[in-house]
């Protein structure tokens, strides 16, 4: 909790929460990482899981996995901004919680992709890999619920 | 080429059960949560938050705690109040819309008096009396 408070006194986290512009903008980023992550990570579990058949397999699953990794990246990066500006209140928030939770499963569902229906090369198997990617879609859908659920908790 | 499955037909259901869920539990954004009727609510403040997505303060009264919202930051500091305005043990009268949900200790204020101040953070909305 003093580490959650701390950051709450940080400088930037300071100017960011009673900013009339950055706040909102940083919140609009955060929403179109959150977008090309949902829809890169539907579109490769789809393509997974036997549908978009006219893509071909190899290269359109890297080109999902290399966008989807990047909007990972740039909607943990925005999210922990938002966080930052009141940090030891949605800490508690119960969404928050779940999104966290539903977030840490969804990294280990690709854990479980990776090391239980992948070839060596990294490319998921044809048929036990759709299991993974149903719940990946899943769970990823759960995240983006539950975030949007925390402004209304 | 036609694809035998689009993800529009996934999005659509998936928006759908998204609002379902939702719809009961619409707070904070907006005034939908919030009962029609303006009332007042005095007590202590506890806890004094200026910063986005909005401002809030934490007030006791008699004993049960109660969170006033008030507008953005921007807005609420417009209105003159900001964080170092009041400090925790003030009086504060807060005028505003409680929760719909008579067990949600919640309201939206349009205007709090503290020390015989008066800060309209919803100015529009303050009842004309």
């Amino acid at each position: 909790m003093e580490f959650l408070g701390a950051i709450e006194q940080l400088a930037p986290v300071r100017a960011l929460r009673v900013s009339f512009y950055i706040y909102p903008l940083v919140n609009a980023a955060h929403i179109v990482a959150i977008g090309c992550l949902l829809t890169s990570v539907i579109l490769m579990d789809l393509r997974i899981l036997g549908f978009l058949a006219s893509q071909e397999r190899r290269p359109f699953l890297k080109l999902m996995r290399r966008i989807g990794v990047r909007a990972f990246c740039a909607a943990l990066i925005t999210g922990l901004l938002l966080f930052s500006v009141r940090a030891s209140e949605y800490v508690f928030n119960p969404a928050f919680q779940l999104k966290l939770l539903l977030i840490a499963l969804a990294g280990l569902n690709l854990l479980g992709l990776r090391i239980f229906a992948s070839e060596q090369d990294g490319m998921p198997k044809e048929r036990s890999a759709g299991f993974f990617a149903a719940a990946s879609m899943l769970l990823w859908l759960g995240v983006l619920v539950c975030g949007r659920f925390i402004g209304f908790l | 080429m036609r694809m035998p499955f689009s993800p529009r037909r996934l999005l659509g259901p998936s928006i759908a059960l998204g609002l379902a869920i939702a719809h009961p539990a619409f707070a904070h954004h907006g005034w939908s949560w919030t009962a029609d009727e303006t009332s007042e609510l005095e007590g202590t403040i506890t806890k004094i938050y200026v910063g986005n997505p909005h401002a809030t303060l934490d007030v006791d009264v008699n004993g049960e705690s109660w969170r006033v919202e008030l507008a953005p930051p921007s807005q609420t500091m417009r209105a003159g109040f900001s964080e170092d305005t009041a400090k925790p043990g003030a009086h504060v009268t807060a005028i505003g819309n409680r929760s719909l949900d008579q067990n949600e200790r919640r309201m939206k204020a349009v205007r709090i008096i503290i020390d015989g101040k008066t800060y309209d953070v919803y100015p529009n909305r303050v009842p004309s009396n």
